[in-house]
């Protein structure tokens, strides 16, 4: 008798395992819960139970966040690939599962159709991948940009890269003398940055132009996935002393032209003809 | 001035404005509105959350519960209960991902149960079922924890800006309303181009822009002015832009710049800078104005370059009667209003590119320039002074201002009795014609080449230079500097520097005037020519030794020391030579000059202070120079990171 109602208990519990079958949890970010689905970030959606369970991830109690786009969530798979759980959180939570495992429960009418624009393209020999097609991790990269100025840079000149990425601010990367000739600053730009620059004295009136005297578009480079990269480059001359430039304060009145090299030269000193103090006299000048 | 000069300016602007946006990018225009758009500006992301609608230029609208842009990606999520229109027909589904740069939409629909579609080139009408999205497509990023900008909506030109109205900016926990305010993260470098001086701080409120305009309030400090407002409008094309600024916007003597630039060709172009000075308060009629005028024209050779530069100066735009007024009565009327004069120049210049010498370390590179300066009001006007029957009051004294030039000849007549009374010949006209060259060698490499920790790196420069006035004398420059640098560690820096400049002004007859270093008749010294000045003819010789250290631990902090030496001729006099007018934020306008003390020290700091702030403050000692410890400013740099 015993040993019959045993064997009977043994048959329940393994026809409620076997119909229970293993729940499979995986955790992600939500894009959309609606229309009876909840959708991932993977842009998958899954059938969710009528009843499903909805808990704060943290206390696993009840909770106020409501499943929307942004949450966070561990999902709760059933055997037949309904979410029969969900414990919310607003912010990232462990990984646990991958989607791979739940592939296969996403709910799509259409049939998987390969993309071409997914396919890695194999450089021709000699040519290199457009930056927009590469693939970057992200990752924060040391960058040294080192620069070589014109030889009639002042000795106490202050050197500035201006960037798209600061609004071309003139002043956003102050760089570091480093010999007579040589600038030098190092920044953390993370892998994939376009970084568009130019070089400058502090201001758009001492920008670096081209070697032919023209104004030159931006140097550009693509930060890829290195642990530091050194940049060189060359100014050729600055707008403000390139021959020919004119060198217009926007905030200072123009000088009378003066081929004198002394500016502070005191009173009394100086080129033959200078006017002299006028001595008492009613038509001296005021 | 306000009835000729400011419409000229804007009717300039106009006409640039007017020309310049036909061939600028035309951008995607994303209209954004939701209950809260949020912009995140370290990483350009624009976030939105609750009725988000969003109205695209390529041919839809859709709405949603959520929103993600990632301005630099130029790519958009849209999710949560999203329907989507386009031409009378619409969808809804759980998601759409626009990568506007490829030209793929990629939706998420739900009909009878979720599918996956992709839009190709903008084609709504016929989407692709079933294709294999990107796996991130519809990824959300993850968020600094406090937004730059808070606003209920936004217009987005794709690559260039995004305008945001009821924006809110967040400082210190403080709500700023903004009312509308752009963000341009254009790739085209016009938008950098000022006609504002520099400011130790200036923070910017672009209230309105587009792809080719923008239009920006800044509140600015510097160490002139203290704190004050300056406007400035860009207006941009793709080979061409039109700024003007008036600047300060607060202060009575204001500058209107207006620069004009056109790029007619890969070799071709030309540029205008002009400058209006008025001293009014507001808008009022000014009692000062002054304007000037730069025209260039650039061609460039394969190998050289041709520069042409003409300017028009007018000192006093006024016209005689305010400047009788600040004559005799300078305390009523500000000074400012400058001489009569009107002064005019065009000059040609020619450089060639830094070639290498053969395969030495060498590099040459010569110029040369030939031009002259004019003014046609010359010196009669303004020695003359004015008469009664004239000026209506008066007599008006002559006026002490020199010519274009007065020097290079004896002064005929010098403080005569009769009229006119000349102090000086003053030439009207100067021709002058310069050559010069550079030679210099970079990154020799000395010591153990094999360890870049021990590697010595010599550079040197030599310039010199010959200008040649009708005036009639001739200004010789020699400028030379060698260094030694050496990078010890990865943080560690130093270069030791040798430069010795030569300048002399030689006439043709006569020389320099001297000075007595005694008091006449005595032998007491003559405290106006202290040492080395009495043998002063008009050659001066620079010298300066330094030594530079960089302590550069990490991007986010620099710490430099520069020690100087210089060895000058004349020998520097404390409290004796007039020291360079500072600029707006606190620097010599020019570095070399007469008087310099013998040694100097400047620390340099630069940190951290914020998130996205750097701070950089630097400040010389001079070793007790005379009465003088410290310069006379700290300059404190306030930069982004």
């Amino acid at each position: 008798m015993m040993r019959r109602a045993l064997s009977i208990c043994v048959a329940v519990l393994a026809i409620v395992l076997i119909a229970a079958g293993p729940t499979i949890v995986v955790t992600g970010q939500l894009l959309a819960y609606q229309d009876g689905y909840v959708f991932f970030t993977t842009g998958d959606g899954f059938h969710v139970a009528p009843n499903v369970v909805i808990h704060d991830a943290k206390t696993n109690g009840t909770t106020t966040i409501a499943p929307a786009p942004r949450v966070y969530a561990r999902a709760t798979f059933d055997s037949t690939g309904t979410v029969t759980q969900l414990d919310l959180s607003r912010s990232p939570l462990p990984q646990e599962g991958s989607f791979d495992e739940v592939a296969r429960f996403a709910v799509a009418l259409s049939s998987p159709v390969p993309n071409p624009d997914l396919i890695v393209q194999t450089p021709a020999p000699g040519q290199s991948i457009a930056p927009e097609f590469r693939h970057f991790s992200g990752r924060p990269v040391l960058v040294t940009f080192e620069t070589e100025v014109p030889p009639n840079t002042p000795f106490t000149a202050r050197v500035y890269i201006t960037t798209d990425s600061s609004g071309w601010n003139a002043q956003a990367i102050p760089m570091d003398r480093i010999d007579t000739l040589h600038y030098q600053i190092t920044r953390r730009l993370n892998s994939g940055t376009i970084f568009r620059y130019l070089y400058d004295r502090g201001s758009f009136q001492s920008v670096e132009v081209a070697q032919n005297g023209l104004q030159r578009a931006p140097r550009s480079i693509v930060v890829t996935d290195a642990d530091v990269r050194v940049v060189r480059d060359n100014v050729y001359a600055w707008v403000d002393t390139t021959s020919g430039s004119y060198n217009q304060n926007p905030t200072t009145l123009p000088t009378p032209y003066n081929p004198a090299p002394f500016p502070n030269l005191p009173g009394g000193v100086g080129p033959p003809g200078i006017k002299t103090p006028c001595p008492a006299h009613p038509n001296c000048p005021p | 001035m306000r009835r000729i000069s400011l419409p000229v300016l804007f009717a300039l602007a106009v006409f640039v404005l007017l020309g310049a946006p036909a061939r600028a990018y035309e951008p995607v225009l994303v209209r954004l509105s939701a209950d809260r758009v949020q912009f995140y500006y370290d990483r350009f992301l624009v976030e939105a959350d609750g009725h988000v609608r969003v109205q695209a230029s390529n041919g839809f609208v859709a709405t949603g519960d959520a929103f993600s842009m990632d301005l630099k990606l130029n790519r958009y999520v849209l999710a949560g209960h999203v329907t989507l229109t386009s031409k009378g027909s619409s969808a809804s589904g759980a998601a759409i991902a626009d990568f506007l740069d490829f030209d793929r939409i990629y939706f998420v629909p739900v009909t009878t149960e979720p599918d996956r579609w992709t839009f190709l080139g903008g084609d709504l009408a016929h989407p692709v079922k079933g294709r294999i999205m990107p796996g991130d497509a519809f990824s959300f990023p993850q968020l600094p924890e406090y937004p730059s900008l808070t606003a209920t909506g936004a217009v987005i030109g794709t690559k260039t800006y995004a305008r945001f109205e009821g924006a809110q900016a967040d400082f210190g926990g403080a709500a700023i309303p903004l009312g509308s305010y752009v963000v341009n993260f254009s790739s085209n470098q016009y938008f950098a181009q000022n006609s504002l001086s520099g400011a130790n701080f200036d923070a910017t409120w672009n209230f309105a822009g587009n792809t080719n305009t923008l239009s920006a309030l800044h509140f600015r400090y510097d160490q002139q002015n203290y704190a004050y407002l300056a406007f400035e409008q860009h207006v941009i094309g793709d080979h061409e832009y039109a700024i003007f600024s008036m600047n300060p916007l607060t202060k009575a003597g204001k500058f209107y710049n207006l620069q004009l630039y056109d790029r007619l060709s890969d070799r071709l172009q030309f540029q205008t800078f002009t400058q209006v000075y008025a001293y009014q308060y507001n808008l009022s009629a000014p009692q000062a104005a002054t304007q000037t005028t730069y025209i260039q024209g650039t061609y460039a050779f394969p190998h050289s370059y041709l520069a042409a530069t003409a300017n028009v100066t007018n000192y006093n735009m006024l016209g005689i009667n305010p400047l009788i007024q600040q004559t005799l009565f300078a305390d009523s009327v500000k000074t400012g209003a400058g001489n009569l004069s009107h002064p005019s120049s065009l000059e040609i210049n020619f450089s060639s590119f830094q070639n290498r010498i053969g395969k030495t370390p060498f590099y040459e590179q010569i110029y040369g320039r030939y031009g002259f300066n004019h003014d046609s009001v010359g010196g009669d006007q303004y020695l003359q002074g004015c008469t009664p029957a004239a000026c209506g009051v008066g007599p008006i004294p002559p006026l002490s201002v020199p010519g274009l030039q007065a020097f290079g000849a004896a002064c005929v007549n010098q403080h005569g009795y009769s009229q006119p009374i000349y102090f000086c010949p003053v030439y009207t006209t100067i021709w002058n014609e310069a050559v010069g060259f550079n030679l210099y060698a970079t990154n020799i490499k000395l010591g153990d080449q094999d360890n870049p920790y021990k590697t010595f790196l010599l550079n040197a420069s030599f310039n010199a230079e010959e200008q040649w006035n009708s005036l009639p004398h001739r200004i010789r420059q020699q400028v030379t500097s060698i260094s030694l640098s050496r990078q010890f560690e990865r943080q560690v820096n130093a270069s030791l520097t040798y430069a010795i400049q030569n300048t002399g002004d030689y006439y043709l007859t006569g020389g320099y005037t001297t000075c007595d270093p005694f008091i006449a008749g005595t032998h007491l010294p003559n405290p106006n020519c202290p040492n080395g000045l009495d043998g002063f003819r008009g050659a001066a010789t620079w010298r300066t030794t330094s030594l530079q250290v960089n302590y550069v631990p990490s991007p986010e902090f620099n710490f430099s020391v520069l020690a100087r030496h210089h060895d000058d001729f004349p020998a520097p006099s404390p409290n004796f030579y007039t020291q360079p007018p500072l600029n707006v934020i606190g620097a010599p306008i020019y570095n070399t000059y007469l008087g310099q003390p013998p040694n100097d020290i400047t620390g340099d700091v630069r940190f951290k202070l914020f998130p996205h702030i750097l701070i950089d403050v630097a400040r010389t000692y001079y070793f007790h120079y005379g009465s003088q410890n410290w310069s006379p400013e700290t300059i404190v740099q306030v930069l982004p990171i």
